[in-house]
């Protein structure tokens, strides 16, 4: 056991230290914190929206899209890097199994992410405190009413986020463990984000009746085998009315990400234990 | 004592397009490779060495047949940490030093974690690379890209090494270089597979060969058995004057014996390269 989670550590290792040392990787963070950065300009364009809520949202909406960019081709490319170069026969032909070099891809990857969450989330909350500053000392003039930000709700959204990137890192091993080009991985991967996105469609479905049974056992699978990522993206109220949200409803969808990545890597396992090298 | 590698009716099958044509990759091949001797392993492109390489190391599931390694079934966990491979063009991170690419597969290999730095410093020397250790590997020429994937092969002290192509690309002086590291693996004790289109090296370092074509075994044996000729001698003579040659003939020819063709011992084309450009070692 310790064995193994050795060996399951120096594949994490290894795949982290070849992601952050990606040009990929350096675009899209800094794409991502310009949009961040960029958000207090636009500002004017905030549709009568509060300032603040403008800001987190065009911090959530960078996270959100270079998040998913960045999981999904960074896992696929890193997974057929493995194989197209052959360093997979290398390390597969030693005392290593394939769900410990899985696990390694895996951690190695989400582990970038996390640094990817951790950059933007800090700065999203650098621009939102230094605008909560202005505004505090502005609020003394007539129908600038400010609103505050909770430096918790944002830390709570960074982690559902890391979450919600760590389900489509699992997808994605599921679906390049058998693929055969880094293309249509790529593409499943992204189709499996925007169904994820789309699963509360599914979800409200089922609750309504239908007389079409094979309909209601699509809809319940579907809305079952697809996790819905939706349930993450609830950063305007944690960061700015962390008062509305219920106390479990975190741990419910870090939970939920919890078995979804679980069920994920277990498939991917499972494939990958029967793909030829 | 079991064989290094046992084979027993190997065949593999791979299914190709949609409508899933079988193509007979391996068809029934059993082999025996004894311990302690550096195998040949011989065949043109396609003809299925490949393949039994990394089904012997169970990167690739045999359709059906049975393969030991050391006496374990293969692909086990206790089989592989018993062997080193070294795949044809390896490729290894380039971020990484050479040391930092060997401690990397010596951690894989599962040698303790208070041996590892000594380990690693014995593969290096073994493979000669110790000066050029620390510096990334995208730096290195292919023949140190081949010398250090031979170090982190052997890092762990396997018994039984697999090498793929080990000199494909590589010039002769590295070529010689991996051929002693061979006779140095042989001299060990170790059990070394050689999978090679090189046919002149595969007859220089060999104990045994064995050649494929199509899938199927078509032969086996010592190098020396399958390549003499018992119906031949060769007589190496100096200062052969043609009166000398002339009554030599008749000499033989008393005896029954004929001789067929008489010419100039040549060296080898590597031989000779490898004698002009002895020191500039691949660095």
């Amino acid at each position: 056991m310790k064995a193994s989670l050795q060996r399951t550590t120096w594949i994490t290792r290894v795949t982290f230290l070849e992601a952050v040392r990606q040009r990929f990787f350096a675009f899209l963070v800094i794409l991502g914190a310009a949009m961040v950065l960029s958000s207090v300009s636009f500002r004017v364009l905030d549709f009568g929206h509060g300032e603040l809520k403008f800001i987190a949202d065009f911090g959530f909406g960078g996270m959100f899209l270079f998040g998913s960019v960045l999981a999904v081709v960074m896992t696929a490319q890193l997974f057929f890097s493995e194989m197209d170069n052959r360093t997979a026969l290398t390390l597969l032909a030693k005392p290593l199994s394939r769900t410990e070099f899985l696990l390694g891809k895996f951690f190695g990857t989400w582990a970038v992410l996390g640094v990817f969450v951790l950059i933007l989330s800090s700065l999203l909350g650098l621009v939102m405190w230094g605008r909560e500053q202005e505004l505090l000392a502005a609020a003394e003039q007539p129908g600038k009413i400010p609103v505050q930000f909770s430096a918790g709700g944002l830390l709570s959204f960074a982690i559902l986020q890391w979450f919600r990137l760590g389900i489509v890192i699992a997808i994605l091993l599921a679906v390049s463990a058998a693929a055969r080009t880094f293309l249509f991985a790529v593409v499943m991967g992204a189709l499996a984000v925007v169904a994820g996105q789309l699963q509360w469609i599914a979800q409200d479905a089922v609750l309504k009746p239908t007389q079409n049974s094979l309909y209601g056992a699509f809809l319940w699978v579907t809305s079952r085998l697809i996790p819905n990522l939706q349930q993450f993206n609830i950063g305007d109220a944690l960061v700015l009315e962390p008062a509305s949200v219920p106390v479990d409803a975190v741990a419910m969808a870090v939970a939920s990400g919890g078995f979804y990545m679980v069920a994920f890597l277990v498939l991917a396992a499972l494939i990958f234990r029967s793909r030829e090298i | 004592m079991s064989s290094a590698i046992s084979v027993q009716h190997l065949t593999k099958d791979f299914r190709i397009g949609i409508r899933g044509l079988k193509l007979r990759a391996v068809d029934n091949l059993s082999l025996e490779i004894p311990r302690g001797q550096v195998f040949g392993l011989l065949g043109p492109n396609g003809c299925g060495k490949s393949t039994t390489l990394k089904i012997i190391l169970g990167l690739v599931t045999a359709t059906s047949g049975n393969i030991s390694i050391l006496g374990h079934p293969s692909a086990t966990s206790e089989a592989r940490r018993r062997t080193g491979f070294l795949p044809e063009a390896p490729y290894f991170h380039k971020f990484l030093s050479g040391r930092e690419l060997v401690s990397y597969c010596a951690q894989l290999s599962g040698v303790d974690p208070s041996k590892v730095d000594e380990a690693v410093e014995d593969a290096l020397s073994l493979a000669a690379m110790t000066e050029a250790a620390d510096r990334p590997i995208g730096t290195y020429s292919k023949g140190m890209l081949q010398r250090i994937g031979f170090a982190q092969t052997i890092v762990h002290d396997p018994e039984l090494v697999i090498l793929d192509e080990p000199t494909a690309g590589v010039d002769p002086v590295g070529s010689a270089a991996i051929g002693r590291m061979i006779h140095a693996m042989r001299d060990k004790g170790k059990t070394v597979v050689l999978c090679s289109h090189l046919l002149g090296q595969v007859e220089q370092v060999c104990d045994r060969v064995a050649i494929m074509d199509r899938g199927k075994l078509v032969l086996e044996g010592k190098v020396d058995d399958v390549l003499a000729r018992r119906d031949q001698h060769v007589m190496t003579i100096e200062s052969l004057t043609p009166a000398a040659r002339e009554a030599a003939e008749a000499a033989l020819c008393v005896h029954g014996a004929k001789v067929t063709s008489i010419t100039h011992p040549r060296r080898s084309l590597e031989d000779l390269f490898r004698e002009l450009v002895t020191g500039s070692r691949d660095a």
